[in-house]
């Protein structure tokens, strides 16, 4: 049975009491940002919206844009699933956003600094060492180490929730090798393609521009002495889930796409094979974990680095992006410690907020976590892509058991926080035809260079795609949607 | 008053099916410190690949090999000359009571400034069932502690080679009581570290006295910071504190941080890796 034709695109839309609606105010009318693009499309029918999300979709999928998800029975390429009707968020909003999202960047910068050098926020009092100790990710290799320019954390994801409370929140922030830009730009393009007349309307600032900002802020923070640096993309391969976007960024700059193999060391010098011959690598946007960089600095039997890397980036002949050692400042443990290390080395209030998080390490607060599991989400502080999480009233009461199990057994491993309403959005339900409120959370990306640094004006709406579903991760069967800042 | 060594580490990996493509790094360079001085070295290997000196992760030079031919083995030598300092174990005061030292072993910044060597590693974790196999005694400095488990050490494992690898656990070391150089030092590293002393893995030469194990192989002992007087050394595979016989190469956490070889070979098939170390003061040299 196909759509109904007459059935116009918000006619069988259901708003539920206490979720905060990105579309509707809870009068039931239409938000200011979205006024025009329901004046334009409101009328119009469901069908003419899946003719129109359907040439966006097999738009991704003729480009190739996929992604891999681990520990599937077989690991298969799937579209990222995608919804044509984006997501706007207000100037005003936007630059709490902004404002909040660098600051927090420059306080982490500040903190790992600090962690590989003085330590001065530990003797302070103010983290407990043993956070540090305890971090498998705080790399005692990068000990008295200055990466150029002093940057740490190139490029940071930082997820962000709007509550039902109407406030911004951190979920958490993701300093290794965040990924998910590639599907900003993307989205955008096929939105261009599909809506182009809506553009007309609304004054949206672009995020095509992201790898060309992006190559010269990495060019901005090349080794000493180099005068017009080569910069290259590293990936772990074709089999890595997010293998599309490391090509995709790679070709977006105009730069080399490599595997470990495709690069060598040389008396502490980096080099790329080529054609030609070798040819000296000065800034290495590196999509590689830490532990698997240098098989002769850290796991020996890794072939996806480079063997001597380590040597030439602590001799300062070669930068890496981001910089190795700065996944002990997101960790889910350090994550409630960020407030205070935003006031301990800015002196300034957070201007985001933090949820509130309980660390199982503590013994009374592990208490209240086995006594309120049902109330809260539980999360492995080093896991990323969503995956270990549980959500405490989604379990069953054997699951408790298993998790309370889990928890007693390694309570380092383990946070808790209290479960976040995040706000919803219409979003198209295949399965459904129609609308239907869907959570949200969006991923913006910061970047810091020498002396400048940016927030890309846009980021990753994703979307859980179940009905209720709090997790939006594309690994857990989250969509994603194209994310509007409106100018001025 | 000098002590002079000449040391030859020499050896020959050889792989059965062939390399295109390898990558080997050795940390076989003495240190340069307060107590001894490389006069002279020289690397060589038979590919005719240069030899790159370079450093680890912890700042301690390293020569790194890489090969672009089709090859089936290597054969690395590298010769020094190193001046060593005479070394008085107990060249030094014990200023403090036990109480203040107690108390700065307990404070926030001795533990953020030592951190690395208290955070304990897989290979010096006391296992659940022998935490308390060796209690440090609170009436005692914690130099004499350590002295005491050195001879512990020393007495509880008994020297064997071929019983344990590299990746040998505790555990079975300890139930086995049987091991080399790095398994004595691990055990003796994680009981110091247990008892909130900071203790490193040191991998070194030894220049063999009568009846000191070691044998031509590089040896291990381990060095703990005693509050107010800085690293000390420990061997407790001959209960020895260091002295002039003890040529150090590098510290780590473990030997993990210390491997004097360390290789990416792209190959099939068995490799088999000798290799041998000599070690001869001047004098020797010239009886010879």
């Amino acid at each position: 049975m196909g759509p109904d034709t007459d059935k116009t695109i918000f006619s069988s839309y259901v708003r539920k009491e206490g979720l905060f609606d990105e579309v509707f105010g809870k009068d039931g009318n239409v938000k200011s940002v979205y006024q025009k693009l329901l004046d334009l499309y409101g009328s119009r029918s469901i069908d003419d919206y899946v003719t129109l999300n359907n040439k966006a979709k097999s738009s991704f999928f003729n480009q190739g844009i996929t992604f891999q998800v681990y520990g599937d029975k077989q690991s298969q390429e799937k579209i990222f699933p995608f919804d044509l009707f984006p997501r706007i968020i207000d100037p005003k909003e936007w630059e709490i956003i902004e404002k909040g999202a660098i600051q927090r960047s420059l306080a982490l910068n500040h903190f790992l600094w600090d962690v590989y050098h003085d330590k001065k926020i530990v003797k302070d009092g103010i983290v407990p060492i043993e956070l540090l100790s305890s971090s498998p990710n705080y790399l005692h290799q990068m000990m008295e180490v200055d990466p150029p320019s002093k940057i740490y954390n190139h490029i940071s994801g930082t997820d962000i929730i709007k509550h039902s409370d109407g406030d911004y929140y951190v979920l958490e922030d993701n300093i290794r090798c965040p990924s998910g830009v590639s599907y900003v730009i993307c989205n955008r393009t096929a939105l261009k393609r599909a809506l182009f007349g809506v553009f007309n309307h609304y004054k949206t600032h672009t995020v095509t521009d992201y790898a060309e900002n992006l190559l010269n802020l990495l060019e901005s923070v090349k080794p000493p002495g180099v005068d017009s640096p080569v910069c290259v993309v590293i990936t772990p391969g074709m089999f890595n889930s997010a293998y599309y976007e490391h090509s995709y960024l790679a070709k977006a700059m105009g730069v080399e796409l490599v595997e470990g193999r495709d690069l060598f060391v040389e008396n502490d010098f980096v080099y790329m094979k080529t054609t030609q011959g070798p040819v000296r690598v000065d800034v290495v946007y590196r999509r590689i974990d830490d532990l698997f960089i240098d098989p002769m600095e850290f796991h020996p039997d890794s072939t996806l680095g480079v063997p001597g890397l380590f040597a030439a980036y602590r001799k300062g002949n070669v930068t890496l992006a981001n910089a190795p050692g700065t996944g002990v400042a997101d960790d889910k443990a350090i994550y409630t410690y960020v407030p205070d290390i935003i006031k301990y080395y800015l002196d300034e209030e957070p201007i985001l907020k933090n949820v509130h998080t309980y660390h199982c390490s503590r013994p009374d607060e592990l208490q209240y976590v086995l006594e309120h599991i049902s109330e809260l989400v539980i999360k492995p502080v080093d896991e990323a892509g969503g995956y270990g999480i549980s959500i405490g009233n989604k379990l069953t009461k054997e699951e408790i058991e298993q998790v309370k199990v889990k928890l007693k057994a390694n309570p380092r491993k383990f946070v808790a926080q209290p479960i976040m309403s995040l706000s919803v959005h219409p979003t198209y339900i295949d399965q459904k035809e129609s609308f239907e409120q869907r959570h949200i959370d969006l991923r913006t990306y910061t970047v810091l260079g020498q002396d400048k640094q940016f927030v890309l004006k846009g980021g990753l709406t994703r979307v859980a795609l179940q009905e209720g579903n709090l997790i939006v991760n594309s690994s857990q069967g989250g969509g994603s949607k194209d994310t509007w800042v409106l100018k001025q | 008053m000098f002590y002079e060594y000449e040391i030859d580490y020499d050896t020959q990996n050889s792989y059965e099916k062939g390399l295109s493509e390898a990558f080997w790094q050795f940390m076989v360079i003495p240190e340069d410190n307060e107590t001894q001085e490389v006069t002279y070295w020289h690397f060589e290997n038979d590919l005719g690949e240069r030899n790159s000196v370079s450093e680890n992760g912890l700042g301690f030079k390293t020569v790194q090999v890489r090969s672009k031919q089709v090859i089936d083995h290597i054969k690395f030598n590298a010769h020094f000359k190193l001046k060593k300092k005479e070394i008085n174990p107990f060249g030094f005061d014990l200023p403090l009571n036990l109480e203040d030292e107690l108390q700065i072993l307990n404070s926030i910044d001795f533990k953020v400034d030592h951190e690395p060597y208290l955070r304990k590693t897989s290979l010096t974790t006391l296992p659940e069932q022998h935490r308390d196999i060796f209690l440090f005694d609170s009436d005692k400095s914690i130099f004499e502690n350590l002295t005491d488990l050195n001879y512990w050490t020393f007495d509880h494992i008994f020297f064997k080679v071929g019983v344990t690898n590299v990746d040998t656990p505790l555990a079975e070391i300890i139930e086995k009581r049987q091991g080399v150089c790095q398994d004595f030092t691990h055990l003796f590293c994680a009981i110091a570290k247990y008892n909130g002393v900071p203790c490193r893995y040191v991998s070194g030469y030894l220049h063999q006295g009568i009846g000191f194990f070691g044998d031509s192989q590089m040896h291990a002992w381990a060095e703990a910071y005693v509050p107010n007087v800085g690293w000390l050394g420990f061997d407790p595979t001959n209960n020895l504190l260091v002295n002039h016989n003890h040529i150090k190469v590098c510290h780590g956490k473990d030997y993990n941080d210390c491997a004097p070889l360390k290789g990416v070979v792209y190959t099939l098939g068995n490799n088999e890796t000798k290799y041998s170390v000599l070690v001869r003061t001047a004098q020797e040299q010239q009886q010879q």
